[in-house]
Parts: C-alpha cells; structure tokens; sequence
C-alpha cells in the first residue's frame, strides 16, 4: 500500500516510472551497472568451448528467482555506451545454480555479432544485467519416453533438463537424445558423459548430419515417444515434419540463423501492435505506412524531430541517413529514415 | 533562397552530411557517460537545495543557497537533460529511462506537446514565418514580417511576462497555435493532437507541477511551510527567466534572419542547413556556462544537428565555422551581453512600425 502510494507520487511528481529509475544514476554511483528492472550478476569466468563457443559464469544474487530446467533468460551489456540484449538458454540446473549461487550460459558467437563479439573480452568480476528466467521450454510429466533431438547450441537447455532429473531421485522417466553437430563441434559432451553414468534411464547418440543423414530418418524408431527439439529453424522443420505424420507429442525451441539477405525490392512481414502487414525495402518504411492508411504520428520524414519513433521489438532496419544497420534486438528506431532488411516486430 | 547557387548548396550540404556523420560514428561511452553524470549532478542539486530550504532557518543563507541550488537542479533538468533527451539525443543508447519516448520533465509543459511543436514545428520550419510559431510566440513582432499593430508598443513589458511566466508560455504554445480556447483556426494548420487531449494533459501536468512545488513538498515542511513554498517559488521565477533569456539568444539577435513559406518550398538538404544556420545565433562562454544553457549556447550547431549528444557540440562548432564562413555564410556569435542587448534592442525596436 505504501510502496504503490511512493510510486504514485514518483510518476506524478518526478514524472519517472518508479522510485528505482529516478535514483538509478545514482545507485549506479555505489553499485556497479545496477539497473532498474534488472537483476545484476557478476561475470565468474569464461571458457571457449570451442572457436566459436563460451561458457560464461555468471554469479547471481538471491533475489533472482530460479528458473525451471530449460527456460532462458535475456542478457544485457552495455557496449560503448549501448545496451545490447539478446536471449541465451540457461545451461545450469536449478539445483546447480542454489548449491554455487552461479549460472552457465553456452553462446554461440554469431559472426559479426556484436554482443557475442564483446562477451569473450569481458573481465572477470565484470557486472552485467540479466531479466528473469522465461519460456516454456521444460521437460513436461510424461507417462511415455522422451525423446530430446538437439543440434548444434540447441544442446544448453537439454543439459540444464537432464541435470535437474538426475538430481531428482525419484525419476523414472525413460529418455532418449539425440545430438546433432559437425564433426568434432559437439557441445558439453564430457557434462553428457557424466550425466550418463548412474543415471539408467537415459541413453544418448552423437550423430553427424554426413555419417547418419537427415535427423528425419533418424526418427522411425521414436514413434510413440514424446518429442522435444532445440536447434536451428531448419532443423526443427524436419522433425515438425515427423511429427505431424504420426502425430506425436512436439516441444520446440528453434531459433534462426537467417543471414540478413538483400535484393532490390523484397517484401517482408511487419508485425504493427499486433498486426501483421507486408512492407518492401524500396521506400522508408514511414512512406509504406502512411500509403497503407496506418495511423502513423509522424513530423518532418527526414529524421530530425523524432515523431515517427517507435519501438522495434526485434529484427533488423537500415538507416537510411547512415547505412548503418540496427541491432536485433530492442531498440527506439526512426521509421521515416528506416528501410526493412528482415521481419520486423513494431511497437509505436 | 538567396545568395548561394544550388552548386554551393548541395555542397554545403555535402560537407555538413559529413561532418554530422564523422561526429555521430564517434558517439558512445563517453556520451552515455556524460548524460548519466549530469543527471547525478542534477538530483545532488535539487535534493540539495531542496534540504536547504528547511535548514533556512537556522540560517537564511541556507535558504538563499537551497533556492540557487534548486533553480540549478530544475535548469539542469529542462536544458541539458530533459531539452535534449527529448530531442533524441540518447536514444542510442536504448536505455529505458534516458530516451525521448519516456523522458518527461520538470516542468508545466507536457512533454508530447512540446515534442510536436519544438521538435517537429520549430525544429523543422525554423523561423519560417507562419510556420514556426517560437518567431515572437504569437506574442511579440520581431521583424517587418508582421504589421505593426498598436499593442505592439508594450511588446517589451509583454516579454517581461513571458519571461516571468516562460514555463507556463511554453506549456500553452500548442493550445494557442490550435485556438483551443480562443480564435478562429488558421486554414493552413495541420493539427497533430485533438483538442481534447491537449486540455486534458495542459491541465493534468500543470497541476502536478503546481501540487509538488506549492502543496506537497511545503506540506512535508509542517511548520516551515511558507518557506519551502517561497523556496520553491523563487527557484521556479529563476530557471524560467533563464531560460527564457537564452533562447531569446539564441534566434532574435538583430542578426537573425527569417524565411517566408514560398522560398522554401522544395528546399533541398542545403538550403535547409543554409535557413537553420542563419536562422540561430551563439554566445561565447566556459564549459559549466554551456551546461547551464544545454549547449543551446551552440543554437547554430544544435538547429544543424538537433539529435546529436550535445556536448558534441563543443568539438563541431570550429569546423561549422569554418564551414559557413567559407561559403561566405554569417556565423551569428557573440559574448551573452552582446547578444542579449542585441535581443532586447530587437524586441523594442519592433515595438514602433
């Protein structure tokens, strides 16, 4: 009651969103990075897994509340002055992260990605910001065997899963995974290893897509299982495919590697507060709006007076003033200097 | 347009294209850096002051101290935090609570309202005559623009009220553009906002302003009330006459020009940078001076590069120079006497036909 009374008279009074964000500079001043509507936590150490993958630690307090095996969580770090966020699947299990206070994230750096770039040079001791743990990838109760198909990074949430059910004594789910990679790129398999030994009800394979083919001929053998995969789009489509055929149980996470591609005039999906319309990349995306009849608040279409700002929650744009492309995640963009480069998700 | 050839426009706009590029790829930690340790400044000054104002009576000097203290905190807060986090300036830095979406101030003025007409309006059409409402606010003749009327005689005493009362004139300029209580709406006006809603927020965000500086913050005083209230009060009277004055410098020194509608229909980039460069004028000072002013004290360079971090502005300002100068363009600057007598001498000036 008091605590809604003070927010009430730091919105109207002092016109921020909470008390947090008005006395954040100064917090700030005495807690490294700390930042209103995150949670703070502490680089631990940080291992190449392989030439492209990280293991970062990262130390979290107590007030972070603990996830559920599976679910991922957004990281932030701010680089030259930029907060950059992106969303990496927590490698740890519950039980794991309250016995060492810490938590393993597995990233794969995408190339010329900017956040992954910057995470290998962070110092140890280094504060960062992380939300909460979300999503609602996590293994469900099944009365049938469980069959996990991973590829490539798509093994994090799997490890994290396979180490909170070995740790509950009382398991007697039968499981199966199979992990895809490329030769000699398979993630954490000394983690698979030891989480195989004394653990009976789970079996694993490594495969290769060159030695044992697609991951849909790999799946006769699992038809009345339930089916839980994590890997890249296309990867997940041939799976989807399968378990459409027999009508199986499907759990997906997938996440696309999608190159940003660019032709003349090329047409992409824009979601608009929820609705979805097609913009092409051969006018600002402003112009294409406006000719649409969206009801745009717009000032000068040339980028000086901020009108037409919105909040693109994902996706790439084009500065047309700059040629600079945007980041993927959230950002305020300028639509009356922006083209579309891939999907967009807006909020104006 | 005149004086320049369209060769020597694009080229001025080519060269101040790049020059706003060169400057923002350097934009990033030491900007972010920047903004955050203003605003720390700016809660060790209002909070300051705030304290102080109790503690005058101990000793009135306190009370005098707490009341400078507040009127640097709000000046703080309007001109180099909130003037220019709303102008975008920081919206790089994708940070929740430090961006032109979110940003509200300390001030009557609802912030949207003054991102139309400022942002877009004033920023956009700048001193264009009919166009940009901030040439004389609808209140005072400052060029032969307008026909002399006789009310224009006391235009100085009119100045001394608005100046007094700027935080109020700023906060009811797009309510007066749009005749929402009085007149008949100009034919060539685009509305941006139903009239409805720019009633409700003028009065919703005044009467905030009004219940924290003259209600609650007093009420928490219990028996000092009157001099927080009077605290409050003086510190308000500052900051609205400061800044008032220096945005009188910066676009109605003797020297700046104005624009009629028909000479920049289909400007190009150049003809645009050529109008917002003759349009502004500069005043000479240190470091905390321009802090104080929100770098508006580089009015030249902020109307060139209205979203750029404004303390950039120090480092942009000698190659503007000499950019304008080689084009044989005036670059309009001064110390604060030289311009701000130019103002007062423009505004009585213009009093007579």
């Amino acid at each position: 009651m008091l605590k809604k009374f003070i927010t009430w008279l730091n919105q109207n009074l002092l016109h921020y969103s909470s008390v947090g964000a008005y006395w954040e500079p100064i917090i700030r001043v005495f807690k490294p990075n700390w930042r209103e509507g995150y949670y703070r936590a502490q680089v631990k150490s940080i291992d190449s897994l392989l030439k492209d993958t990280l293991a970062i630690d990262l130390e979290v307090g107590a007030s972070w509340p603990c996830h559920t095996a599976g679910q991922h969580l957004e990281l932030t770090i701010e680089i030259d002055g930029k907060l950059v966020t992106r969303v990496f699947t927590i490698a740890s299990s519950p039980s794991d992260i309250t016995a060492k206070k810490q938590l393993r994230l597995v990233i794969k750096c995408q190339p010329n990605g900017l956040q992954t770039a910057k995470l290998s040079t962070l110092a140890i001791d280094t504060w960062v910001n992380i939300s909460a743990p979300y999503g609602d990838f996590y293994l469900k109760q099944h009365s049938k065997p469980c069959l996990l198909l991973a590829a490539g990074s798509g093994i994090t949430p799997f490890i994290a899963m396979l180490s909170a059910l070995k740790s509950s004594a009382d398991t007697e789910q039968s499981i199966h995974l199979i992990y895809y990679a490329k030769p000699e790129e398979h993630l954490l398999i000394d983690e698979l290893a030891e989480l195989a030994t004394g653990f009976p009800y789970f079996t694993y394979e490594l495969m290769h897509r060159a030695v044992n083919g697609d991951v849909y001929q790999q799946l006769d053998r699992f038809e009345k299982h339930a089916i839980y995969v994590c890997g890249p789009t296309a990867f997940y489509q041939g799976v989807a495919k399968f378990a459409q055929e027999y009508n199986s149980e499907l759990h997906a996470e997938h996440f696309s590697l999608t190159p940003v591609q660019h032709s003349d005039k090329q047409a992409f999906a824009v979601s608009l507060n929820g609705k979805a319309l097609t913009i092409n990349n051969s006018t600002a995306i402003l112009t294409q709006l406006l000719q649409q009849g969206e009801p745009m608040t717009y000032g000068c279409k040339m980028g000086i007076c901020h009108q037409c700002q919105c909040t693109k929650k994902s996706g790439v744009v084009k500065n047309i003033r700059t040629g600079a492309l945007s980041d993927r995640g959230e950002e305020l963009i300028q639509l009356c200097v922006s083209q579309i480069i891939t999907d967009l998700e807006l909020e104006a | 347009m005149k004086q320049l050839t369209a060769a020597n426009f694009d080229l001025l706009g080519q060269q101040l294209d790049e020059l706003r590029a060169q400057t923002m790829a350097k934009v990033g930690q030491e900007d972010a850096n920047h903004i955050r340790r203003i605003i720390v400044l700016q809660r060790i000054f209002e909070w300051g002051g705030r304290v102080a104002l109790l503690l005058g009576f101990i000793n009135p000097v306190l009370w005098f101290l707490g009341v400078i203290a507040l009127a640097v905190g709000k000046i703080l807060d309007n001109m180099e935090i909130g003037h220019n986090v709303m102008h975008g300036q920081y919206d790089w830095m994708n940070d929740k609570h430090i961006n032109s979406k979110s940003y509200e101030w300390d001030i009557a003025c609802d912030g949207a309202s003054w991102n139309r007409v400022h942002n877009y309006e004033h920023h956009t059409y700048t001193n264009i005559i009919g166009k940009d409402r901030d040439f004389g606010y609808g209140l005072l003749r400052l060029s032969n623009d307008f026909s002399w009327r006789v009310q224009n005689l006391w235009q100085f005493a009119n100045y001394i009220v608005l100046s007094v009362l700027f935080q109020w004139g700023i906060a009811y300029h797009e309510l007066a553009a749009e005749r929402v209580f009085f007149g008949k709406k100009k034919a060539n006006r685009e509305s941006k906002a139903q009239h409805a809603e720019l009633k409700k927020r003028f009065f919703s965000k005044g009467a905030k302003q009004l219940v924290k500086d003259y209600v609650f913050f007093p009420l928490l005083a219990g028996p000092l009330f009157l001099w927080v209230l009077t605290g409050n009060f003086c510190a308000n009277i500052l900051r609205n006459l400061w800044t008032s004055t220096i945005i009188f410098c910066g676009h109605f020194t003797g020297d700046v020009e104005t624009f009629s509608e028909q000479e920049c229909q289909h400007e190009s980039k150049g003809q645009w940078y050529y109008r917002q460069a003759l349009g502004s004028s500069n005043l000479t000072g240190g470091n905390w001076f321009h802090v104080l002013t929100g770098h508006l004290s580089f009015q030249i360079e902020h109307h060139l590069f209205p979203d750029m971090p404004a303390k950039r502005y120090r480092e942009v300002a000698p190659k503007v120079k000499k950019i304008l100068t080689e084009h044989g363009i005036h670059y309009n600057i001064g110390s604060f006497l030289i311009q701000y007598s130019s103002v007062l001498k423009r505004i009585i000036r213009y009093s007579f036909p």
